[in-house]
């Protein structure tokens, strides 16, 4: 775990430089080392001296701390005990280590490679305190040449340059900056600090082969050690021998210049180098090896930081909102079940599902799919309280626990999700709608289990999709079995489809005027070996959310096509409706399938209706128009199915390229239509005419209802009144003769 | 077990309004006629304080070495956990050694305070030591205090004690040396013993998760967490709306724990800027840190306040206890509420059996026994003498 802040470090450097004098920086470094990592004592030594020697109390254990100031050992101290002791050394111009001793435990890694960069700091403050004191000294010897006080100078602001520069670096590790915005600070900054010279960042990708790469650069371009293709051999030498290299460029022309390489390391393990290179030999620059080691350190720290903070955040947080994740969400829920005021205060949970999010993700791409779970997190959170927590469990998935909150204030949370959810969302420039189910599970038992709560929530959720979607239902126990049957056909449907499980019924379309069969609808029936019947309203779902249906639907389309085809050759108008699910629609090659199936079975595109649900269409109206345009140009009438049951937008319904309207069974089933029934087909039936489409009117199921639909001008019909589905087999015998549609015995 | 004859600890406490009356009752119960060596008194700031001390050393007699301070309540296995009274600890017999100094932190510094009275143990001979100190707890800066004292005495001796506090909300309290009342001071009381000493730290709070990053802090103020005002989060954590108050009385204190290897570095948070959303505690709160909200359920901080006995106990080295000085944050009173402070003195006179203790509720808790820091709070810190 991450035990200190880079905070500590700015305000370490600030300390360690600011200090005027050598005694001050050492005190200040060897404290703050010292609690950083929770040691007891520590202390500078500096060639056979100890300095600062902080935590020992009275008898210091100079002997063994000149012992441990080369290499990491046990220091005995009188009172104390054994310590782990562990040396940093200073660089290469101060001879010296801060050592920092332990009781009972030794020292981790990156506890080491944070106190080997805060003593490289330290060692580059007490060489400036040096120098700048050894110019007050020449300052009273006017003799001294001009140029070498100059020099001095020069040297005293490169320091406060230096300083500045690391300073900036740490604020923008502390303040979270983004990585890669930080790597570029270091590899300005050390670009700055040398004239200009031209610095790379090279680092070790994860993976077996450690291929370097570039990660930043900056200064003068067109050096061959940044040439991202380049073998980066400096790079390479500097991490396997982990020393700062100093290198001429030429073998030959030691005034050809000279490149620098400092290791990078993360926590203890080798990452990377910084390299630089300078104008001129070698020896002039060993003033720099100090500070792009200084950098280098600075660079390790910053990957080591943005490493644990990432995973501090990954492990709790979901990326795309922000809000915790499942494990997190677990972790939360335990505790709130377990410091609950009384046993019987009731937990809710919420288990929220979005309808046709899936749509979405296929068709505009994962990114608006993460912009819109991004939105959809806000508008959830905006629906509880603050105090109840929020979480997206993965997928299009969330939930939402409430403290002390009975039933009642936990459906009515629900019903308020799913009235936010229903609004359409403005994601990449276009009106998005989509839904939400929710599944609510609550508690007042004295040992209640999260996961099992979490689990019947989720149950109550594929109930509430089953049921319709867009609505809460409360979890009850016998939901649990019907669960698992609902979950266990999922594997059976993959099977139907190989073993040849599904067949097609056909219904007819029925001019209402005349009674003669004008078309087909296919309706897909699935006799499974094992289940028996089981109905499309129980199983196309469960296609729908796996994708199987884009497979189901292309086996419909491709065997209706070939039955309808072969049924005009005795009636040459009979045409053909086939549903088509969201899903299909939004497949990129969908458009190219259907023009195959109806090539193979020789089928006209003009005798073909796809049929869309309403909602389908209305979830993202704008790729609707672009993929039904697309189908319309290869020949296909288009049909909206159920329709009067999503939620109408009129600009919409006037934008898309529709044929035909169908009204839903919903707004003719009662068996005697009341005057508001009749008022509402009359305004769709009316609809329908003056935007010039098609009106059928399903459900029909008895001669009132007919005779009604009849006067109010629908063209068309079907329902059981007219014709129930039949097998193929049974099919051309009604299509000779009209139905009756004109009940003699009333008329 | 073995126990050294002759030594003692003793407690006592007192309710009686009277400021001399309760001191002298508190005392008499306390040394139950023996000669003390040391009386620690802790009382509440509405006490008339120069004339509780003076009772106090009527019954003390003239030698012994009186310190103490005000608290926001006060502690005592004869008493249990009382506000606005008294409460008197005393300990005496052969093989104790004390001494007392007395600093203020508005002479020099903060530091330089600490490292003053950590002359305390100057003389003490004893292979047993603890310097305990009493700080003015409204100083800003205590964590620099017990780093003076560190810087003197270093690891082998263990810190101990507390931060005196105004229970009337007064802007500074007070602390006692010898028969004088001082405020803005430091108390370092030296104590040498014959047989170990133990000191016990123990707090039961738990992290609430997520984590949070502190994005923008300056000293002890919290400008933002997560990139977000300071107060707005805490506030919703809290399950509060944005308008409402974040501390009001009886309402849970809001704590923060900062990830540490040894686990949290408790700040209780004493001010919420309703202006500028910012947040301000009793201690440094480093930018860039990991921090948590931290909660406590009446069990688990009973379970520390235990745990915080036993470790003073075990470190006695098999010795009988004779008494344990107690410091339990003041923050501990409101979190736990009436019963559960009751409970929690239950939980202790369980945990040390007949064992007399006393001490104070305190702004903070002072114990360095591991590392070189040592300020605490929501900690019971213990110290035990065999």
């Amino acid at each position: 775990m991450f035990t200190w802040s880079t905070h500590q470090l700015t305000e370490y450097f600030t300390a360690v430089n600011a200090s005027a004098s050598e005694a001050a920086a050492i005190a200040v470094a060897v404290e703050r080392a010292t609690e950083m990592v929770e040691a007891e004592a520590g202390a500078v030594v500096l060639g056979d001296t100890v300095h600062g020697a902080w935590g020992f109390g009275r008898d210091v254990p100079t002997k063994g701390l000149l012992a441990v100031a080369s290499a990491p050992g046990t220091l005995s101290v009188p009172a104390l005990g054994d310590l782990y002791a562990v040396p940093s050394h200073l660089g290469d111009v101060v001879d010296g280590a801060l050592v920092v001793a332990r009781l009972d435990d030794p020292f981790q890694p990156e506890e080491r490679q944070m106190l080997q960069g805060m003593a490289q700091v330290l060692g580059l403050a007490l060489r400036s305190i040096r120098v700048l004191s050894a110019e007050r000294t020449l300052r009273a010897d006017r003799e001294r040449e001009a140029d070498e006080r100059l020099a001095l100078l020069e040297q005293a602001q490169t320091r406060q340059q230096l300083v500045e520069t690391l300073l900036t670096i740490q604020r923008a590790i502390s303040n979270r900056k983004p990585l890669p915005e930080i790597l570029d600070a270091v590899t300005s900054g050390t670009a700055a600090l040398l004239g200009g010279a031209p610095v790379a960042l090279i680092l070790a990708e994860a993976g077996r082969a450690r291929r370097l790469s570039v990660a930043s650069t900056a200064g003068a371009g067109g050096y061959a050690f940044a040439d991202p293709d380049g073998p980066h051999a400096e790079a390479r030498e500097a991490m396997a021998t982990d020393t700062v290299l100093l290198r001429p460029v030429s073998l030959t022309d030691p005034y050809a210049g000279t490149v620098i390489a400092a290791p990078v390391r993360v926590t203890g393990e080798m990452a990377g180098s910084l390299v630089a290179q300078l104008p001129g030999p070698a020896d002039r620059f060993t003033e720099h090896r100090d500070q792009l080691t200084a950098f280098a350190q600075q660079v390790s720290l910053a990957l080591t930081d943005a490493r644990t903070v990432e995973a501090v955040r990954e492990a709790h947080h979901d990326p795309v909102t922000g809000l915790p994740n499942r494990g997190l969400f677990l972790k939360i829920f335990n505790r709130v079940l377990a410091s609950r005021a009384a046993a019987t205060e009731p937990t809710s949970v919420l288990f929220i599902d979005l309808d046709r999010f899936k749509g979405v993700n296929d068709s505009l791409g994962h990114e608006a799919g993460d912009q819109l779970l991004h939105a959809v997190a806000g508008r959830i959170r905006g629906c509880v309280r603050a105090s109840d927590t929020t979480a997206r469990l993965g997928g299009d998935e969330f939930a939402v626990l409430l403290h002390n909150s009975p039933v009642e204030s936990a459906i009515s949370v629900g019903e308020r999700v799913i009235e936010a959810v229903k609004e359409p969302f403005r994601i990449s420039g276009r009106d998005i709608f989509i839904g939400a189910s929710v599944g609510v599970a609550i508690t007042r038992a004295e040992h209640a289990r999260s996961d099992e709560l979490l689990n019947q929530a989720d149950i109550a959720m594929y109930r509430a999709k089953k049921e319709g979607q867009t609505r809460v239902v409360v979890y009850e126990p016998h939901m649990h079995t019907e669960a698992l049957n609902y979950l266990s056909l999922r594997g059976d449907l993959q099977q139907a489809l190989l073993e040849g499980e599904f067949r097609l019924q056909y219904q007819p379309l029925v001019r209402l005027d005349s009674g003669e069969v004008a078309g087909a609808e296919a309706l897909i029936r699935w006799h499974s070996g094992t289940r028996g019947l089981v109905s499309p309203a129980d199983f196309i779902p469960i296609a729908e959310e796996s994708g199987l249906i884009v497979d189901i639907g292309q086996w419909v389309l491709e065997t209706s096509a070939a039955q309808v085809a072969s049924w005009r050759r005795t009636y040459p108008d009979l045409t053909l409706n086939v549903n088509v699910s969201g899903h299909q629609l939004v497949h990129p090659r969908f458009a190219a399938n259907v023009t195959r199936a109806l090539a193979v079975a020789g089928l006209p595109s003009s005798a073909v209706t796809l049929e869309l649900t309403e909602s389908v269409l209305m979830t993202d109206p704008d790729a609707a128009v672009a993929s039904l345009s697309s189908l319309r140009e290869l020949g296909v009438q288009l049909s909206i199915d159920d329709f009067g049951t999503g939620y109408s937008s009129l600009a919409y319904l006037r934008e898309l390229p529709v044929d035909e309207l169908k009204i839903d069974r919903a707004f003719i089933a009662r068996a005697e239509l009341t005057g508001e029934d009749l008022a509402l087909v009359r305004t769709i039936v009316e609809l329908g005419h003056i935007l010039g489409l098609r009106v059928v009117a399903e459900g029909i199921e008895n001669a009132a209802q007919l005779e009604a639909l009849r006067r109010l001008g629908c063209s068309y019909g079907q329902g059981y009144h007219l014709c129930r589905p039949k097998d193929p087999a049974e099919f051309p015998q009604i299509l000779g003769s009209p139905v009756r549609v004109i009940d003699h015995g009333t008329g | 077990m073995q126990s050294t004859p002759g030594r003692w600890f003793g407690a006592g406490h007192s309710a009686a309004s009277d400021s001399a009356k309760a001191g002298a009752e508190a005392t008499t119960v306390a040394l139950a006629g023996r000669t003390p060596q040391a009386v620690f008194v802790f009382a509440s700031a509405g006490h008339d304080l120069p004339a509780l001390l003076d009772a106090v050393r009527a019954e003390a007699g003239p030698e012994p070495a009186i310190v103490g301070g005000t608290a926001l309540g006060e502690l005592s296995s004869t008493g249990g956990a009382s506000r606005g009274g008294v409460s008197v600890t005393a300990l005496g017999g052969d093989g104790f050694q004390v001494g007392t100094r007395l600093a203020y932190v508005g002479g020099n510094g903060h530091r330089e305070a600490g490292a003053e009275v950590a002359a305390a143990l100057t003389g003490i001979d004893r292979p047993h030591q603890a310097l305990l100190l009493l700080c003015e707890g409204m100083s800003g800066n205590p964590h620099e205090i017990v780093r003076g004292a560190y810087s003197v005495l270093g690891a082998a001796v263990p810190l101990v004690g507390g931060l005196t506090a105004h229970d009337k909300g007064g802007a500074r309290s007070y602390q006692f040396h010898g028969d004088r009342v001082v405020t803005g001071a430091v108390i370092g009381v030296g104590i040498g013993s014959d047989a170990p000493i133990g000191i016990g730290v123990g707090h039961g709070w738990h992290r609430v998760e997520p984590p949070m990053v502190i994005t923008r802090s300056d000293q002890r103020r919290i400008l933002e967490l997560d990139g977000e005002h300071a107060l707005d989060v805490l506030l919703r954590h809290r399950g509060l709306a944005p308008t409402d108050a974040l501390l009001t009385p009886g309402r849970r204190m809001e704590a923060l724990g900062l990830s540490r290897r040894s686990g949290e570095d408790m700040r209780v948070i004493t001010e919420a800027n309703a202006d500028d959303r910012s947040v301000t505690g009793l201690a440094t709160m480093p930018q860039g840190s990991i921090c948590w909200r931290m909660a406590g359920d009446r069990d688990s901080m009973i379970a520390g306040a235990e745990a915080s006995c036993r470790e003073a106990l075990d470190a006695l080295g098999g010795r009988d206890p004779l008494g344990v000085l107690a410091f339990d944050c003041g923050g501990r009173l409101g979190e736990l509420g009436a019963d559960g402070v009751r409970e929690e003195v239950e939980a202790l006179r369980k945990a040390l059996g007949d064992v007399p203790f006393g001490g104070a509720y305190t702004l903070g808790e002072i114990a360095r026994v591991r590392g070189s820091l040592g300020t605490h709070a929501l900690t019971l810190v213990t110290m035990a003498l065999a």
